[in-house]
């Protein structure tokens, strides 16, 4: 198998679960195999199983509580997703997040600049310092591994400093009611941005040229070089991709505190590191890239909240809510391996 | 018609009397912003007040991390589960504002704890140290032992920079050696955890102990690490005033390696707010006049005391505690309540 051929298949595997293997069955059969599928199986049991344990889980407080915190972590997940596809790592997206929220508030507090401009100008230092990433670590040629530690602390030493780790409370009321707002006193607004970003990447990863040949880059970097993808300006676009929907994620933040604050993500922004990868790597998205899966990534994301907020209600002392949290998932994961197992054994797939 | 009628007068006493008693559906929630030896004392405290006082229960609820979002997560999984008064340490002055808000809007009272929330918020008070004051005091206890502190020099070891009260204490000390003529030759921020504070301690005393004639700590880790580094290298000569209560600094007092240190008053704050989140569960308010303290935060301050431990009180710091709380607690409805 030549490079192209290799790139190509893989660039396929990018826009479905194992779609090459399966290809002749059925699609509910092939549905049964899918990560997301496994995904939806064990939010419903966990679901049913916190709601017997405490139906205070279902109430419209918990449920608008929880997908509001979910909407942050799936953004969270979608800016780290975008660089695994690549085969690298975003260490930096909780410093960009920062950043991006800081830079909104100043412009919108210091330079009163309307809000939908502040909010752009936020995205744009969210996309331009993850495009600085992307650009450093193709002209050092150094892993993003090692780029995005250091531009972590670079980037929120920086904001840190300009800030005096100030906060921004002046916050116009169309950017934080989204934060407070609830549709049928359970949905909340910030859940809907993040399905509408969902429905985006989707679009750009299933339907569009740039998102293949992101995947392709990731799949194969020297066979989609020689497929004429200009592999380095694709690696940029997917940093600067990830400043963005960090950015997206820092204004949410913003939107739920009602105030931009140097410590929404923690010192040097590290809060957010867990969260960015459990979502990808639940879902599907493969660590050496050429796959992502974003409904994966929202489910998986989705679960881990779910999980978090089910172990706090059942009162699970504090301190042992993170083992309980890994237990689960390590439930969670074998419970999926059992089903694929069981499918394959009785020739179901 | 006789038993409504007494059941009746019985209302129109209470109502008349303008007492508020204890409501045993209150569930209090004691929530620091992470772990952290030093809230340790809200979970007795807590305990002590729904026993004194008959609450339905007054619970210390610990984040299993320094996050804002697992915080704010925290307490909304707390109001599912039916507590009705929260007594927060805010994860961030600004930032958890929005959840306390939310919180009060729910109907319970949410009051700040041992650190502050930033005005405007829904939060009825904030009760804690006054952590310039303390510093202030704290610095000026150790340039007294210096022969008044003039032509001193003193190194500051404190807390996160994230954190407004650091700034503030980093000015107040400040403040206290330019009164006494003494120079703060450094400051070591960002070290209320242990690896920090002990890569960062131990390296500067390394290589600068002989420079030093004084040390000053103004955060919990901090004052634990720099004890044991005094320790370590059996250096009587620097004077050190520490903070808080930790073993390590009240034996390294006894032993001599430590001038004092200053007591804050974590188990009061606990003890006298869940009495606070009962009264006004009860019907009591705040009073518009209460002769609260401005802060930098807030202008509903309540201080909950800071007093001086040296080698004499190393033995019954906890009475020296128990006392702070006692004073406070004799006259804080009358000063602070409308019931």
């Amino acid at each position: 198998m030549n490079n192209t051929t290799k790139a190509a298949d893989r660039t396929a595997d990018a826009f479905g679960p194992d779609v090459q293997e399966t290809s002749s069955q059925h699609p509910a059969m092939r549905l049964l195999l899918t990560n997301e599928f496994g995904l939806i199986a064990l939010i419903l049991v966990f679901a049913v199983l916190f709601t017997l344990l405490n139906p205070g889980f279902v109430s419209k407080f918990s449920l608008f509580a929880m997908g509001r915190t979910a909407a942050v972590n799936i953004m969270i997940g979608f800016s780290m997703m975008v660089v695994i596809i690549t085969g690298g790592l975003n260490l930096s997206v909780g410093s960009i997040g920062v950043c991006a929220a800081m830079a909104a508030g100043w412009l919108m507090q210091s330079l009163g600049l309307p809000w939908y401009l502040s909010l752009v100008g936020g995205l744009g230092v969210g996309g331009a310092l993850g495009a600085l990433n992307g650009i450093v670590i193709v002209r050092s040629g150094l892993h993003s591994f090692i780029i995005t530690l250091a531009s972590m602390s670079i980037f929120f030493g920086v904001m840190i400093f300009l800030t005096h780790a100030g906060s921004f409370r002046e916050i116009a009321p169309e950017v934080v009611a989204p934060g407070r707002m609830k549709f049928f006193g359970v949905i909340s607004p910030l859940l809907l941005i993040t399905f509408v970003v969902a429905g985006l990447l989707s679009v750009l990863f299933r339907f569009t040229a740039t998102g293949r040949q992101m995947l392709a880059v990731g799949a194969s970097p020297q066979a989609a070089e020689l497929s004429g993808i200009r592999v380095q300006r694709m690696t940029v676009w997917c940093h600067a991709l990830s400043g963005v929907l960090a950015g997206v994620a820092g204004l949410m933040l913003v939107s739920r505190t009602g105030a931009a604050i140097p410590s929404m993500a923690g010192q040097l922004g590290q809060d957010w590191l867990l969260p960015a990868f459990l979502g990808p790597v639940l879902g599907g998205t493969l660590l050496t890239g050429g796959r992502a899966s974003v409904l994966g990534t929202l489910l998986g994301a989705f679960l881990v909240t779910m999980l978090t907020t089910g172990l706090l209600l059942l009162q699970i002392a504090a301190f042992w809510v993170q083992t309980y949290l890994g237990l689960l998932l390590l439930v969670a994961v074998l419970m999926d391996l059992l089903r694929r197992s069981y499918l394959a054994r009785k020739k179901l797939v | 018609m006789l038993r409504k009628l007494m059941i009746s007068s019985c209302l129109a006493v209470v109502a008349l009397s303008g007492n508020a008693y204890a409501d045993s559906s209150t569930k209090v929630a004691l929530v620091p912003g992470g772990p952290h030896p030093y809230f340790a004392a809200w979970e007795q405290a807590g305990a002590d007040a729904a026993k004194d006082f008959g609450l339905g229960s007054a619970e210390y609820k610990v984040p299993q991390k320094w996050e804002l979002s697992m915080q704010n997560q925290m307490l909304e999984s707390l109001v599912t589960q039916g507590y009705n008064a929260f007594l927060i340490f805010p994860g961030d002055p600004v930032g958890t504002v929005a959840i306390a808000n939310e919180l009060a809007d729910t109907g319970a009272p949410v009051m700040a704890l041992a650190g502050c929330l930033k005005d405007p918020s829904d939060a009825l008070f904030c009760m804690g140290t006054d952590t310039g004051n303390s510093a202030y005091l704290g610095t000026k206890e150790l340039l007294t032992k210096l022969a008044g502190g003039k032509g001193k020099k003193i190194a500051h070891f404190t807390g996160f920079l994230v954190d407004p009260n650091t700034q503030l204490r980093i000015d107040a000390v400040n403040k206290a050696a330019v009164e006494a003529g003494a120079e703060v030759i450094q400051v070591i921020a960002d070290i209320d955890a242990p690896e920090p504070a002990e890569e960062k301690i131990n390296a500067y005393l390394a290589a600068h102990a002989k420079d030093v004639d004084g040390i000053i700590t103004t955060a919990w880790v901090p004052a634990v690490v720099a004890s044991n580094a005094l320790r370590k290298i059996g250096d009587k000569r620097i004077v050190m005033v520490g903070i808080d209560h930790d073993k390590v600094v009240i034996q390294a007092i006894k032993d001599g390696f430590v001038h004092g240190t200053m007591l804050q008053n974590p188990y009061g704050q606990g003890y006298i707010g869940s009495f606070a989140a009962d009264k006004l569960r009860s019907g009591c308010k705040v009073k518009a006049d209460a002769p609260f303290k401005t802060n930098a935060l807030t202008n509903k301050f309540i201080d909950s005391g800071t007093v001086f431990a040296g080698i004499n009180e190393a033995d019954n710091y906890v009475a020296s505690m128990q006392k702070i709380t006692k004073t406070l607690l004799a006259s804080f409805e009358k000063t602070y309540l409308s019931c």
